[in-house]
């Protein structure tokens, strides 16, 4: 591993191998909710708790390993901490997987206190997710500051939030990619370091016996756990920025419209996690109202600025189409459909008879798996044909997204018909008066198989530049 | 002389009484606390077995140590225990820190009411599935604005993307006059929608007066109803619950609902099995949640928040008259 270069390149390898594997526990937990694989639903729990650990945590990496490469064309990340965040990953999923195989810990991926230690696993397997998530945590808070170190070595902090804009100065030229990576990680270490705390006080119990408040620790892992999964959203988003206009052969620079906007995002992500905590009534009115308003205000920098921007940029241009330009263009759409679906749920009278049904898992899985992964796959597949510069097969490319946005989608639509009629999220099995849920979680698995095959076969594609890249020595 | 075996007679018979008295009353508390939230005597199988007349199934010996140690049995590989995980989808029954006196106080209970239950109330036969009901207001409403507003989304980038097929120079001023107005139009949109819903908000006011109070505990994996708060599990046994929750239609009720273990969450769902409202049962708090029942029906509870492996099993129902 020479440089951050290179290490986008493994970081591409780890995701070509987990991603499939979290896939296929996903198809198992929607064919057992279909009634499929009845003698495995003991394993259910376990699984979802780690299909949802492993998604968040992959897509993370992910798309962290891909600002760390852009970063470093204008700036100069650690190699070394590029390293330790690979070591310090690693490290985190084989207590993850210890603890889910060999304790079967099943306490979810967002660890809601005080379950973690009040369920039916051993408490030796609760402390070791909660010592992977340490792990995972610390490691990510150490990358985050680096590349947060690397910006600040070439940018003031008025700079790289691009405040001279706002003045009529456009020197030093701040490439938006810097602009919303910037943002993203200030957030990124304010969540990482709630995540912290809640962790301190689950030992804090383990050790004193000393109980924790059941609301404050809510507030700490929603902020941290709904934070941290935004902004995976917005290093992906960050991704557009500095790659679509390579494909369009027109500009996007930074102006006072995205300035606004990005640091606009840097405080409405603080206060719109909220939203998770409307069931809660006893959490003070005002917060509540305060997460509604958070939630729908930022739809408008994303909407209005980045998606209209995009939308412009692509707009009767010399398009070049290849498998990084369709997938970042229908990542973008995948963010402003999942997005509409989180902006329905996010307003408290519709959360009354959405919240914690399959509505939660429809809209997040748009904008993560439509958005967020075909962001960074897309971007992945730049980097290997930029290296490698293999003829391509456009055809080919299109019939490739055609396959993945069906599987996704027919996936994702069963989800959104579910959450209507009111069937829970994060049920092994349906009761009877639920049944027909059995019936949509059937036909979404099939639609997982082939969104799965899809994504073997641009595993496939993208693979054989990869290696290409990978002897070429990116 | 036997004035005196009367006399000792006559003492220790109502001291003797008054001991099994207090071991029933120990074994029923006990059973409350400890059993009720997975188990029946009489009404079926639930997280774990029915117990009724389990002491014909079991030795004395065994079901002692299975109910002091449950972990250590699974642990030492007992072949009956194993059975029984494998059978209720590996729900491995925790240590709850009974002694011998309390596990046998317990089947002295559950053996006195497995008596008292007719074998004709015994286990009923499962359920068949219901079809499909049909999907209502407002959740048919809430579908429709989201698939509407998708295809637009879905349509505009379609319509970018085939732009690219002639291209062209394109006016920028334009666009960004374009930008104005897509701003202003979401803002006031936004800003109606956020006018709109925020009265329907369901937080009840404290002036607010229901026509009844109910208090709901919910606990790994039960929702037990009472008429007075239930604050721990060590209320439960001493405190008079619900049984059996009946409601009139129109009543205003508030729910006063806590968690006693962990989080779990409160789900109504409507004799058309739609979610009607829904609240979350937290440790150490309580969440007032106001429904005013308009359709009379079977309502049935559904635990909406994860709360471990008894989570999909965890239900109760009330009546609407």
């Amino acid at each position: 591993m020479r440089g951050v270069k290179s290490q986008t390149l493994y970081w591409m390898a780890i995701t070509f191998v987990l991603f499939p594997i979290l896939i296929l526990l996903g198809i198992y937990m929607r064919s057992v909710q279909a009634g499929a694989l009845g003698e495995l639903q003991g394993w259910f729990y376990p699984m979802m708790t780690l299909h949802g650990v492993g998604m968040v945590g992959v897509w993370y990496v992910a798309s962290m390993g891909c600002v760390a490469n852009v970063l470093s064309k204008y700036v100069s990340p650690s190699p070394a901490i590029g390293r330790l965040a690979i070591v310090g990953s690693v490290a985190g999923v084989a207590l993850l997987l210890a603890c889910v195989f060999l304790g079967r810990f099943a306490g979810g991926w967002y660890f809601l206190y005080p379950l973690p230690l009040k369920g039916e696993w051993p408490l030796w397997s609760a402390v070791t997710f909660l010592a992977s998530l340490t792990v995972l945590g610390a490691t990510w808070l150490i990358w985050s500051l680096d590349l947060l170190r690397a910006i600040a070595s070439k940018y003031s902090l008025p700079q790289a939030l691009g405040w001279h804009y706002l003045s009529g100065r456009d020197q030093p030229q701040l490439p938006p990619a810097i602009l919303i990576i910037t943002v993203s990680l200030i957030a990124s270490v304010a969540a990482l370091g709630a995540g912290v705390i809640a962790l301190a006080l689950f030992y804090n119990e383990i050790l004193t016996g000393a109980p924790s408040d059941a609301l404050l620790m809510k507030n700490l892992i929603f902020f941290f756990g709904h934070t941290v999964v935004n902004l995976a959203m917005y290093l992906g988003v960050a991704l557009v920025y500095e790659v679509l206009p390579h494909y369009a052969g027109r500009p996007w620079k930074t102006n006072k419209v995205v300035v606004i906007s990005w640091n606009a995002v840097l405080l409405i992500v603080l206060f719109a996690y909220f939203h998770h905590l409307y069931m809660d009534f006893v959490q003070p009115g005002v917060l509540q109202y305060l997460g509604q308003i958070a939630s729908y205000a930022s739809a408008i920098p994303a909407a209005v600025v980045t998606i209209f921007g995009a939308l412009l940029l692509v707009y009767r241009a010399r398009m070049r189409w290849n498998l990084a330009s369709i997938l970042l263009v229908l990542g973008l759409a995948g963010w402003a459909i999942g997005g509409l679906g989180a902006l329905i749920d996010s307003t408290i009278s519709v959360n009354l008879r959405l919240h914690n049904t399959l509505w939660v898992p429809a809209h997040f899985h748009t904008y993560m798996v439509a958005g967020l992964v075909f962001l960074v796959v897309g971007y992945f597949y730049h980097v290997c044909q930029e290296a490698s510069a293999t003829p391509e097969n456009v055809g080919y490319h299109k019939l490739l997204a055609t396959l993945l946005v069906v599987g996704a989608y027919g996936f994702f639509m069963m989800f959104y018909l579910s959450g209507a009629y009111s069937v829970p999220r994060r049920f092994a099995a349906y009761p009877s008066e639920l049944a027909h849920g059995a019936t949509y979680s059937g036909v979404a698995a099939a639609f997982a198989g082939l969104f799965l095959l899809g994504f073997a076969l641009y595993v496939v594609e993208t693979g054989k530049r990869w290696r290409k890249a990978l002897h070429s020595g990116v | 002389m036997f004035r005196r075996a009367l006399l000792l007679v006559v003492v220790m018979l109502p001291l003797s009484w008054a001991a099994q008295a207090d071991t029933a009353a120990a074994g029923s508390l006990l059973y409350e606390q400890k059993c009720a939230a997975c188990h029946t005597i009489g009404q079926g199988d639930r997280i774990g077995p029915d117990l009724r007349n389990v002491a014909e199934r079991r030795t004395e010996a065994w079901l002692v140590r299975f109910i002091t140690a449950p972990d250590e049995m699974i642990a030492a590989k007992d072949e009956t225990a194993l059975r029984l995980v494998e059978k209720y989808n590996r729900i491995m029954m925790p240590n709850l820190g009974l002694s011998e006196t309390d596990a046998r106080a317990v089947l002295d209970h559950i053996q006195a009411v497995s008596a008292a239950v007719p074998a004709s109330s015994a286990p009923p036969t499962p359920s068949t599935p219901f079809s499909k009901p049909e999907l209502r207001a407002p959740q048919s409403t809430i579908f429709t604005a989201f698939l509407i507003s998708s295809v637009i989304v879905a349509a505009v980038f379609a319509w970018i993307a085939l732009s690219t097929r002639s291209p062209a120079e394109v006016d920028v001023k334009r666009a960004y006059g374009w930008r104005k107005a897509f701003f202003g139009s979401g803002v006031i949109a936004l800003v109606a929608l956020l006018a709109a819903t925020a009265p329907r908000a369901p937080y009840a006011g404290a002036e607010t007066k229901p026509d009844r109070i109910v208090h709901v505990a919910a606990r790994q994996f039960e929702f037990v109803f009472a008429d007075e708060p239930i604050t721990s599990a060590a209320d439960l046994g001493r405190a008079p619950t619900i049984q059996r929750l009946e409601l009139q239609a129109g009543e205003l009720v508030e729910f006063r609902v806590t968690g006693l273990d962990v989080n779990h969450a409160f789900g109504l769902y409507g004799p058309q099995r739609q979610l009607v409202a829904q609240t979350q049962a937290m440790p150490g708090y309580v969440n007032r949640l106001l429904v005013r029942f308009t359709e009379p029906g079977q309502y049935k509870v559904l635990c909406l928040e994860y709360c471990a492996a008894g989570h999909h099993l965890m239900q109760t129902s009330l009546t609407v008259h």
